[in-house]
């Protein structure tokens, strides 16, 4: 899933300053999931904002509404019904929903309630990680199902760096070495052989370096 | 400010604070009347939303009573709503509403000079704090 | 009362004694549909547990836990309740009893006191109260929940019986009360008189009756007590101060030879001083030292071992092994004395401390003892009731049966097993049931108030003048009629009263009212009461709440009228907003699939099988093995000398021929669905591994434990090395070998209280006397060594330990850290220890080596099982029940029981009275066509869930799960009702029944809109 925090209080008091109308818009994917962006943490911000408000002398109307799912435009539409009473939009979704709605009503701001962070899995109630970083070209079939891109501070393919003490990362000695989780994992599926196959230099064209990317199914598209 | 008479609710839990409330009752320990109960099945059913709410509309202080540790009727519950409010102080801190609004504390059934003397020790704390900041702009609005 | 000619009497059970125990088998018979009469002398029940500051080994408070099931037993149709009353005559057999009841007279109406606390107020002399210590708590019921909920007046303390009675504005307290004499029939009877402390008085040596700071364990524990005299501080009765060493003295009154002391072991109070030292270290740190002189700790419950390293370990307790024989107070201190020889021989000691606790035994007062008189029923030497080796709780008189300390010395769960297993007993007497009191009939049916506009009706009680002396309750209901969407507003005397619930009925019915407001006293106690008034006027009783003006407002704000007044205001504002999102709910009933699955054909397994076939239901008795017995098919002789081998024979001969058991061997449970009165649970059967499923209402676990093998001192290696077990076989079947030996030597705790198995196994210790005895009957010459850590000999056991000393057997203390040291000597075993006396290493050959090895958890199949039905275990692999103190057959799934050595280990007697208990837990859900499991429970919204988990990890329960269409399932039959997941459910989709959101916010709103 896609996850994310909440921003800082004093930074989203500050974009909402010349409103006195808003919609705060939550969604019931990723974010919800991840409890930054659904029902309840609308209700919570809502109600931090109309305090922060009210202390120092003004009110600020907050209308909540929580979408099944902000990218999508069909469920963005629902917000046409309100649009027109609020001054500006407060999206608690990730950044594609937040640019969802940015793209679809022109006219009114639209600002982020959440820092995006990453692609990541829970490791326990409460506690996520990053797990991927959208590469565009996975290599997990080679490294026994453990992302050196996502989870390497450095990105390495082929084996830890010099800073690799103990299993942990120099980094952060909180941080688990990524080649070692690979050795480790290898070693338990008997494949120690390939720890020694080269990963050819990676193309990052697919990823981040080629620019905003696109899929395109063909036989889908209407 | 003199005569401010804060609003003070408290969320007991049925097991518990709210047992040692009427128990402070037939004892007769005399504790301010600012304090209002809401009786919960346990402190850990007290959601974050309900205590920024009762804030919003004005109380001055809120407080969660759960059971003391190990004591939950179900298991745990005390331990989520203690951290549940710590979550909210942070939270009040931030927008400067002041996270010493918000309490969380323990009790069993048989204290009820504990919930007489937590009533007192909270009521006293928020007067000192003074009244809820967003209260004047609610009461701007209920007057216009 | 009028119940008496409601009762059909020859078909009720007499339950003797309101304690734990007592109250459980009442509720027990109740539940299952018996009517029952609970007698106990004193004004309120609950007994010695209610005086308790917290339990071991949760050092929980567990009234909170308690007392639900004390106003249970109040409530309760089946159960009537008559306090202050005891047994004057007793004549009859088995099926019909007749006895003559006598109450002594209370001077109190019990329909009419609300417990308002006036006459206590006024004439604090009158009132009676006594629970220990200092003579005066500030309440002068017994605790704050006491049932009945009802003060008592001592009429010859009181001077002015006028003043007195005009005091009670409720007009409760008659002065001409009387003694009440009535006759009851029974067909059986459950005895559960307790124990009483032993009086140290006598002990001039322990200088208990002259130092006002040596003081019984019972008399710290209201010391320590919220609710007791000093209302929790601690401080020393002599001089208010607090101590800052504190010394426990162990077995006073027990394992003695004193006049008056009793020869047996208490089995509790070695539990019950750690307690205490831990709750004292809890509060106190460093600034208390607690010690403890003892003789052997004797921590063998399920757990107590690890709750005993804890003291060690992690409290700094310290531990003394020594019996201490006198105190003496420094006059110049104000300090006591204690003088003690030490455990190495060493010439004597003296040690001050500030605080003396006397850790004092039980026996059985002469009360009970006269008790038993009357009702013709044997007593052992200990004046204890006499029960069967095999049948743990029948007296020697048919139809009587006998739990808790009555029956031995025991600790809370122990009490609550027998107490079941004795209302089980005690049930299978009473043939004929009566019929089930929640008739629906008396109630009409429901209106539907769905399309209704909102008619809300409040009462506002004056409850005496304990509302109306500090507010005005006529005014308070003339605001409330200005609210919106009431319709009616009025003040009623004494909304509790019979004539008041009519009226409002009446009125309900007349205003065609669709919500009700109560402003009265607590809904804690009341709300159950208003909830029937409703149903009585055909309205969902889920459309009332209960302001509480009483115990939270004017009770406790008399000294502000004003602001009491305010209060009460806004508490009734506060109920109207919320009653008016409040509809009707439906309580969860489901039907009930009456056969029963038992798992495990151990001695535990066939007798809840044969228990429940005598129900009339049909049982499966499932085993992995291919036959039936367990462990107890290799056991000969228990210590008292039964043959268990014949009991055996016939208990597999009464399950294999009994109709209505279906034995099935070497089955595996492989799969497992469903809830209470509706499961179903999937088998392999070997040896073709052929797939079963059965379907079934309620499941006991008796899965047993495993005798422990472990790999030490050649065992498994040398020949003349062996377990117990093992002695305990060759005494019957090769007795001549016997005849040779010289030297004998058994090790204890091998295997157990160790890191790899961390507790006690209980039943070592007397089975090693059991075979030294045996040994010694077949040749007196044999010497024989029992090398041990702490003798765990509990209860009458400790008879045997006596004897066994008399009889010469050897018994050499070793510690944990220098273990005995055993080396093959050809045929021989040398084995080298350390002797604490002479303290140097002595080395003896002996022919045979017997290791008390204990019992095991059985890993294997606790691991399988408890994953399939989704229990969960201890840290060593048994089962863990619902609650450790008080619900020691329940296991945290509905409908699930466990019993015998899956739960911990025990003596083969102690199987069998859980194994009863299992049944009788398992027939009281039984006992009703349904359940039903009240409205509290978590609804999901499936169009919002977003399947995250969030309540699947945070139910306490394991409840909730995702279900095949992706969505957030939580079987309400499985539902406690926390409201936890509904607290963090981060989409909002889980919504607690009664306790919704958006009445929790209409409660806000009520309170806070005219603050804005």
């Amino acid at each position: 899933m896609i996850t994310a925090e909440r921003k800082p209080m004093e930074e989203l008091i500050e974009c909402l300053r010349p409103y006195h109308r808003i919609l705060l818009v939550g969604c019931n994917e990723c974010v919800t999931v991840c409890s930054a962006g659904g029902r309840k943490e609308v209700g919570i911000l809502s109600s931090a904002l109309q305090m922060a408000f009210m202390k120092e002398g003004k009110t600020l109307d907050v209308k909540e509404i929580t979408l099944e799912r902000q990218c999508d435009p069909e469920y963005v539409e629902e917000l046409v019904t309100h649009i027109d009473q609020a001054e500006a939009v407060m999206s608690m979704a990730c950044g594609c929903g937040v640019q969802e709605i940015a793209g679809r009503f022109k006219s009114k701001p639209v600002f982020p309630a959440l820092n995006t962070t990453f692609m990541g899995a829970s490791e326990r109630q409460g506690v996520w990680v990053e797990r991927c970083q959208g590469c565009g070209e996975c290599v997990l079939a080679l490294t026994g199902g453990i992302c050196p891109i996502a989870r390497c501070a450095k990105q390495l393919l082929n084996g830890p760096c010099g800073g690799s003490t103990n299993g942990k990362c120099e980094v952060d000695p909180d941080i688990d070495c990524a080649w070692q989780l690979i050795w480790d994992r290898l070693k338990a599926l008997g494949l120690e052989d390939r720890y020694e196959d080269n990963i050819a230099a990676k193309d990052w064209r697919t990823g981040r370096g080629g620019g905003p990317r696109k899929i395109i199914r063909e036989d889908l598209v209407k | 400010m003199e005569n401010f008479e804060p609003v003070i609710v408290a969320f007991c839990c049925h097991y518990c604070a709210y047992t040692a409330a009427d128990m402070a009752g037939s004892k007769r320990l005399c504790y301010p009347p600012n304090v209002k109960i809401i009786k919960v099945p346990c402190s850990g059913k007290v959601d974050a939303i309900h205590i920024m709410k009762a804030l919003e509309m004005g109380a001055d202080g809120v407080y969660v009573a759960g059971c003391l540790d190990g004591d939950c009727h179900f298991k745990n519950g005390n331990i989520g709503a203690a951290k549940r409010v710590a979550y909210i102080k942070k939270l009040l801190d931030e927008i400067g509403i002041g996270g010493e609004r918000v309490e969380m504390v323990l009790m069993s059934a048989g204290m009820g000079e504990r919930f007489a003397q937590t009533a007192t020790e909270i009521t006293e704390k928020i007067r000192k704090l003074g009244p809820n900041p967003v209260k004047s702009v609610n009461e701007a609005k209920t007057a216009a | 009362m009028q119940a008496q000619d409601t009762l059909k009497q020859n078909n009720t059970v007499l339950v003797i004694g309101g304690g734990v125990g007592g109250i459980r088998a009442a509720m027990d018979l109740a539940e299952s549909n018996r009517d029952v009469v609970l007698i106990d002398k004193s004004y309120s029940i609950g007994g010695l547990m209610t005086q308790l500051d917290r339990t071991f080994p949760t050092n929980n408070c567990d009234l909170c836990t308690l007392s639900p099931d004390l106003s249970e037993a109040g409530r309760q149709l089946h159960i009537e309740l008559l306090a202050m009353t005891q047994v004057a005559e007793a004549e009859g057999e088995a099926g019909d009893f007749k006895l003559k009841l006598i109450t002594a007279p209370r001077y109190i109406d019990l329909e009419k006191c609300t417990a308002c606390g006036d006459c206590f107020n006024k004439f604090p002399e009158c009132v009676r109260f006594t629970p220990g210590l200092d003579h005066r708590a500030p309440t002068c019921m017994r605790y704050p929940q006491a049932i009945p909920h009802a003060f008592s007046i001592d009429m010859e303390k009181c001077n002015d019986v006028d003043a007195l009675v005009q005091v009670c504005k409720a007009g409760a307290i008659i002065p001409e009360d009387t003694q009440k004499v009535r006759e009851v029939e029974a067909g059986a009877i459950v005895l559960a008189p307790g124990a009483e402390v032993f009086a140290p008085d006598k002990l001039d040596s322990l200088g208990y009756a002259a130092n006002p700071d040596v003081v019984t364990s019972l008399e710290y524990e209201r010391i320590l007590s919220a609710s007791g005299p000093t209302q929790g501080e601690l401080v020393r009765p002599s001089d208010g101060k607090q101590p800052k060493k504190i010394a426990w003295i162990q077995c006073v009154g027990s394992r003695s030879i004193h006049e008056g002391a009793a020869s047996y072991c208490s089995s509790v109070c070695c539990m019950f001083a750690l307690k205490e030292t831990i709750v004292t270290k809890e509060r106190f740190q460093d600034s208390i030292e607690t010690t403890i002189f003892y003789m052997d700790m004797r921590t063998f419950g399920k757990d107590y071992e690890l709750y005993l390293n804890r003291a060690k370990n992690d409290y700094g307790i310290r531990l003394v092994r020594s019996r201490p024989h006198s105190v003496f107070h420094d006059s110049e201190t104000g300090r006591l004395s204690i003088i003690y020889s030490p455990d190495d021989g060493g010439s004597n000691l003296t040690e001050d401390f500030d605080m003396v606790v006397l850790s004092t035994g039980f026996k059985i007062s002469e009360d009970v003892q006269e008790l038993a008189g009357k009702l013709g029923i044997e007593l052992n030497e200990h004046h204890f009731a006499k029960t069967g080796g095999f049948s743990p709780v029948s007296t020697s008189k048919p139809g009587i049966y006998a739990c808790g300390m009555f029956e031995s010395p025991k600790d809370i769960p122990e009490t609550m097993v027998q107490a079941s297993a004795a209302a089980f007993c005690a049930s299978k007497d009473i043939s004929i049931l009566s019929e089930p009191i929640e008739s629906i009939d008396e109630f009409p049916p429901e209106r539907d108030v769905s399309q209704e506009p909102l008619r809300i009706g409040v009462f506002v009680c004056d409850c005496g003048l304990n509302i109306g002396d500090v507010i005005n309750a006529k005014d308070l209901a003339d605001y409330a009629g200005t609210l919106a969407d009431v319709k009616r507003s009025e003040m009623v005397g004494y909304g509790c009263s019979r004539e008041t619930m009519k009226h409002i009925q009446d009125v309900i019915r007349e205003k065609e009212l669709n919500r009700v407001v109560i402003g009265g006293c607590s809904p804690r106690t009341h709300e159950t009461k208003f909830q029937d008034t409703l149903r009585r006027a055909g309205l969902n009783k889920y459309l009332v709440e209960i302001a509480n003006i009483r115990d939270q407002d004017t009770w406790v704000h008399f000294d502000r009228p004003e602001d009491a007044s305010d209060k009460a205001r806004e508490l009734i504002r506060m109920a109207v907003t919320s009653v008016a999102l409040s509809h009707p709910l439906t309580d969860n009933v489901f039907p009930m699939k009456k056969d029963v699955l038992v798992v495990g054909g151990g001695v535990t397994g066939m007798n809840a099988a044969l228990n429940m076939a005598d129900m009339g239901v049909k049982v499966y008795l499932v085993e992995r093995s291919g036959e039936l017995g367990g462990v107890a098919k290799n056991i000969h002789k228990t210590l008292e000398g039964d043959d268990v081998q014949a009991y055996m024979k016939d208990l597999i001969e009464r399950t294999t021929q009994n109709d209505r058991i279906e034995i099935l061997t070497n089955a595996f449970i492989v799969d497992h669905t469903g809830m209470p009165g509706m499961f179903k649970t999937g088998f392999q059967i070997a040896p073709q591994m052929f797939y079963r499923q059965i379907e079934h209402g309620v499941t006991i676990l008796a899965t047993g434990a495993l005798p422990n093998q472990p790999k030490e001192y050649l065992l498994g290696e040398h020949n003349n090395v062996m377990t117990q077990l093992d002695m305990d076989a060759m005494l019957e079947d090769q007795p001549d070998k016997i005849k040779d030996l010289s030297n004998v030597i058994m090790i204890q705790c091998v295997g157990s209280r160790c890191p790899e198995n961390p507790n006690c196994s209980r039943i070592c210790c007397q089975s090693a006397i059991k075979n030294a005895l045996r040994i010694l009957e077949l040749n007196p010459t044999v010497r024989i060594f029992v090398l041990y850590r702490d003798m765990r000999t509990y209860g009458f056991q400790e008879d045997y330990y006596k004897k066994a000393r008399e009889k010469g057997v050897i018994f050499v203390r070793y510690e944990a850290d220098t273990p005995p040291e055993v080396q093959a000597a050809d045929e021989q075993l040398q084995v080298t220890f350390n002797d604490p006396i002479l303290n140097r290493k002595v080395s003896v050959y002996a022919d045979y080596l017997c290791l008390s090895t204990g019992l095991i958890a059985d890993e294997e199949s606790t691991e399988d099982l408890g994953r399939i039905f989704r229990i969960p275990k201890t840290s060593d692999n048994y089962f863990l029940e619902d609650h450790i103190k008080l619900r020691p057959i329940d296991l945290p799934v509905a409908g699930f029981f466990v019993a015998g050595t899956a739960h911990a280990p025990k003596t083969l007697r102690e199987c069998i009275a859980q194994a009863q208990a299992a049944a009788g837990r398992a027939h009281c859900l039984l006992a009703k066509d349904t359940l039903n499991l009240g409205a509290a429970i978590a609804r999901v919204d499936k169009e919002r869930c977003t399947a995250c988990l969030i309540c699947v990890r945070a139910c306490p329960f394991n409840i909730p799960f995702i279900n095949a269409d992706g969505y957030s399932e939580i079987d309400p039959a499985q539902c406690h009702g926390c409201g936890i997941c509904a607290a963090e459910c981060p989409a909002k989709a889980i919504q607690l029944m009664q306790y919704e959101d958006d009445q929790i916010l209409a409660k806000l709103a009520g309170l806070l809109e005219r603050v804005n």
